[in-house]
């Protein structure tokens, strides 16, 4: 066997050499005039660039030039269509100081934010560990279980979580049941509940998600340094926290980045779920700029505005989340 | 093999970034596809294009028009693409604000409540139709006020959004009390009535969304007030008919004759579940109503409470309702005829399109026919559609504004935090800010 795959391989090479060195004469004799003082290195960087163009171009035309003309336009103010550079250039920015909608709606996200992360990340660092015990039975209907409500549209889920927490829906009537409260809860009706029940949907929503992750960030991890920890007498908390979240860090900031940007986008959850209600107290960011742009009277140079805030907002906070985690050096 | 192999290899990205363009383009690509795009200019000259949004109503509606349209002019088409308002909203904002205005089709059609933002904002999308032939006069003033700024008018009324008065005669007939008890009363005697209805059936009179300020701007609207003065400024404050709304609304909340649910599903169950003794809403909600047929011959209608003690207070109101606008894009000419020799001039359309649909005329002379004076079953024999247009020339016409929607939702806010115990004067005051604020 060895000799075969040898002798195999052996011919491998022998076909590709021949091939580039005819693919070298044929250029060569080819392109004498356009080529000539290109070296191999450069020619070969050239090929490079010539298969990145294309992906580049596209990037560059569909997601960096709208990026730039939305900076221009949160520069811009005026009526309908005809809007003009501002008096001063960052009125719309200054304008959002003043806005107490957007202050509430940033407040929200940030609770979101600052709640709801660091619950889903350590609940998916739990599941995913029990998930990687290698005596655990019906791994693969746990893994699929836990991951299928990420598979779910945005807005069904959001549905049915509006319909669960309605007034006569049945987390009341379960929590009725079980004597935990003698009045049904007005979850949507209220600000604080209406964001709690944001909050759990995102959990639902979004715990398997990140577990996966972990779960093959676990697969890397030498199962020899868990033996060993635990030859040494170390206990299984112990062995998580010191073996097995080290390792995971990479990981760990690279969901925690991941979920912190999605949820400053936060959108269809307040959307669907509260409609930002009662009174704008569960209103995302993102859902204020929709509005502003398209229900209410269009503006969207402050709409451009507002998303410039979310987006150094979401700069801001990945860079010391990766200041922060990232001690590698 | 070696030919073969590499065009596939150039192949297939190149297809890949087609079918992605392909998908990518598919919200707008299914407009031009189908002709939405570019009708003014260059399709066929018998032929318009439609946005409208509900199969069995205003699609339903069209869809007879064109028929009606067709016995004079056999060549007529009409090509509808059925688009959500929502959608349709952001198509218009988008078409507008980056000024393609050849995608637009030749009619669509606005809620009367998004009339003045729209026209305010992108008057380029609209064709003023007011030299078009069409009598304006043979629809309630209250209704085309809507899609009237500056004195031009941009759309002919569709539906109807006269406000009518529902009422369960049975659960009335509990407490001992008529639909005649709910006629012409003000909002003081309603409270009464609804708590002796509370008493004997325990079943709240009416229900509706929290948060949602339909009801106030009903009222509002009964006594010709609104959230803007003629000039366009806010007066959210010191408006007398919105704090004696509120305080009416809050104390109807407060007696528990007024059920506050949280969503639009859960209003519509209160209804046909008959948790409620009975509703007050736009004539659109008879349908809804009617979808409950267990119910049936239990219903009445009559007009709605009046505002006490606010000057030009009625028994009339109005909440939403629609109307066709004729875009800049549009073939003006056979638009503007189509509209006049159908919504606003066919009697036959009105006739064939109420029963199957419910959509009731703003067209005055379509109350007049038989078929408005039928008996309806469901509403105990009463002739509804009849009354409801007598109802229509009655209400007061008031000035939604282009903020209409800022203001809503501001009051909205401020009547959250009313019934939580705020107090009335500071919420109002916090919302006349914000809606300040949204305007300059």
């Amino acid at each position: 066997m060895p000799r075969t795959k040898q002798s195999n391989s052996d011919l491998d090479t022998d076909s590709t050499k021949s091939s580039i060195g005819k693919a070298r004469s044929r250029r060569s004799s080819l392109s004498k005039g356009n080529f000539t003082g290109l070296g191999v290195a450069q020619k070969r960087s050239l090929t490079g660039w010539a298969f990145l163009i294309p992906a580049a171009l596209l990037i560059a035309i569909m997601n960096f030039y709208p990026m730039f003309q939305a900076f221009f336009l949160s520069m811009k103010t005026g009526k309908g269509a005809n809007l003009n550079y501002a008096e001063p250039l960052w009125y719309n920015y200054k304008r959002l100081l003043d806005d107490e909608i957007f202050m509430m709606t940033m407040r929200n996200t940030f609770i979101y934010l600052i709640v709801q992360v660091p619950i889903m990340l350590f609940l998916a660092l739990i599941l995913a560990n029990l998930l990687n015990n290698k005596h655990l039975r019906f791994k693969a209907f746990w893994r699929t279980a836990i991951f299928l409500p990420c598979a779910v549209s945005l807005v069904s889920y959001s549905l049915v979580f509006r319909t669960l927490f309605s007034t006569e829906g049945f987390v009341n009537d379960m929590l009725r049941g079980i004597g935990i409260i003698d009045d049904p809860i007005n979850w949507l009706g209220q600000g604080s509940t209406a964001r709690i029940v944001i909050i759990i949907g995102l959990l639902w929503r979004w715990t398997g998600y990140n577990m996966i992750f972990y779960l093959a960030a676990l697969q890397n991890i030498e199962y020899s340094s868990l033996e060993a920890a635990k030859i040494d007498g170390a206990s299984s908390t112990q062995t998580f926290f010191y073996v097995t979240l080290p390792q995971l860090k990479p990981m760990i900031l690279l969901t925690a980045i991941l979920s912190t940007n999605g949820t400053l986008q936060l959108f269809d959850e307040s959307w669907n779920l509260t409609r930002g209600g009662p009174a704008y107290e569960s209103m995302s960011m993102s859902h204020y700029l929709y509005e502003v742009s398209f229900q209410k009277n269009p503006n969207f140079g402050y709409a451009a505005a507002i998303s410039y805030v979310i987006l150094i907002l979401v700069a801001i906070l990945a860079l010391t989340q990766m200041k922060v985690g990232d001690k590698r050096d | 093999m070696k030919p073969s192999k590499k065009a596939l290899a150039i192949a297939l990205p190149v297809l890949l970034a087609l079918g992605a363009c392909g998908t990518g383009d598919g919200g707008g690509g299914e407009t031009s596809g189908t002709g939405g795009g570019g009708t003014g200019g260059g399709e066929a000259s018998n032929e318009l294009t439609v946005w409208t949004w509900d199969p069995a109503f205003n699609i339903y509606a069209m869809q007879e028009a064109e028929k009606v349209y067709q016995k004079d002019h056999p060549d007529f088409k009409l090509n509808i693409v059925e688009t959500p308002w929502d959608d349709l909203q952001t198509k218009l904002t988008t078409l507008a604000q980056s000024q393609s205005y050849d995608e637009l089709p030749d009619i669509f059609l606005m809620q009367n409540n998004a009339y003045q933002k729209n026209v305010a904002n992108y008057p380029e999308l609209f064709t003023d139709i007011t030299g078009s032939g069409i009598n304006f006069a043979d629809f309630p003033e209250s209704v085309t006020a809507y899609s009237t700024v500056d004195g031009k008018n941009y759309g002919v009324p569709f539906d109807a959004g006269t406000a009518i008065g529902a009422y369960r005669t049975d659960l009335l007939e509990e407490a001992g009390l008529k639909i005649d008890d709910f006629t012409d009363i003000d909002y003081a005697k309603f409270i009464e009535l609804g708590k002796q209805i509370k008493d004997k059936t325990g079943k709240p009179l009416l229900s509706g969304q929290a948060g949602s300020s339909d009801t106030i701007m009903m009222m509002l609207q009964s006594a010709g007030a609104s959230l803007f003065d003629d000039a366009g400024k806010p007066t959210i404050t010191n408006n007398d008919a919105l704090l004696k709304s509120i305080d009416t609304y809050k104390q109807m909340v407060d007696a528990g004759i007024f059920l506050e649910v949280n969503s639009w599903d859960e209003y519509v169950a209160t209804i046909v579940n008959g948790d409620v003794a009975g509703t007050i809403n736009g004539v659109w909600i008879a349908g809804t109503i009617q979808t409950a047929k267990d119910q049936s011959g239990k219903w009445n209608i009559t007009n709605l409470p009046k505002l006490d003690g606010v000057a030009n207070a009625t028994n009339y109101s109005a909440n939403g309702g629609s109307s066709w606008g004729v875009s800049s894009n549009a073939n003006v000419e056979l638009a503007q005829d189509f509209l006049k020799s159908t919504f606003a001039g066919s009697k036959e359309l009105y006739d064939t399109i109420l029963p199957a649909s419910g959509a009731v005329a703003n067209w005055i002379p379509a109350g007049s026919s038989d078929v408005y004076k039928q008996p309806q079953e469901f509403f105990g024999g009463q002739p509804v559609f009849e009354k409801v247009v007598e109802f229509g020339t009655k209400v007061p016409k008031n000035n939604t504004g282009a903020y209409y929607y800022e203001g809503r939702d501001a009051v909205s806010a401020a009547i959250t935090q009313i019934i939580q115990g705020a107090d009335p004067a500071g919420a109002l005051e916090e919302a006349q800010k914000n809606v300040e604020f949204a305007m300059n």
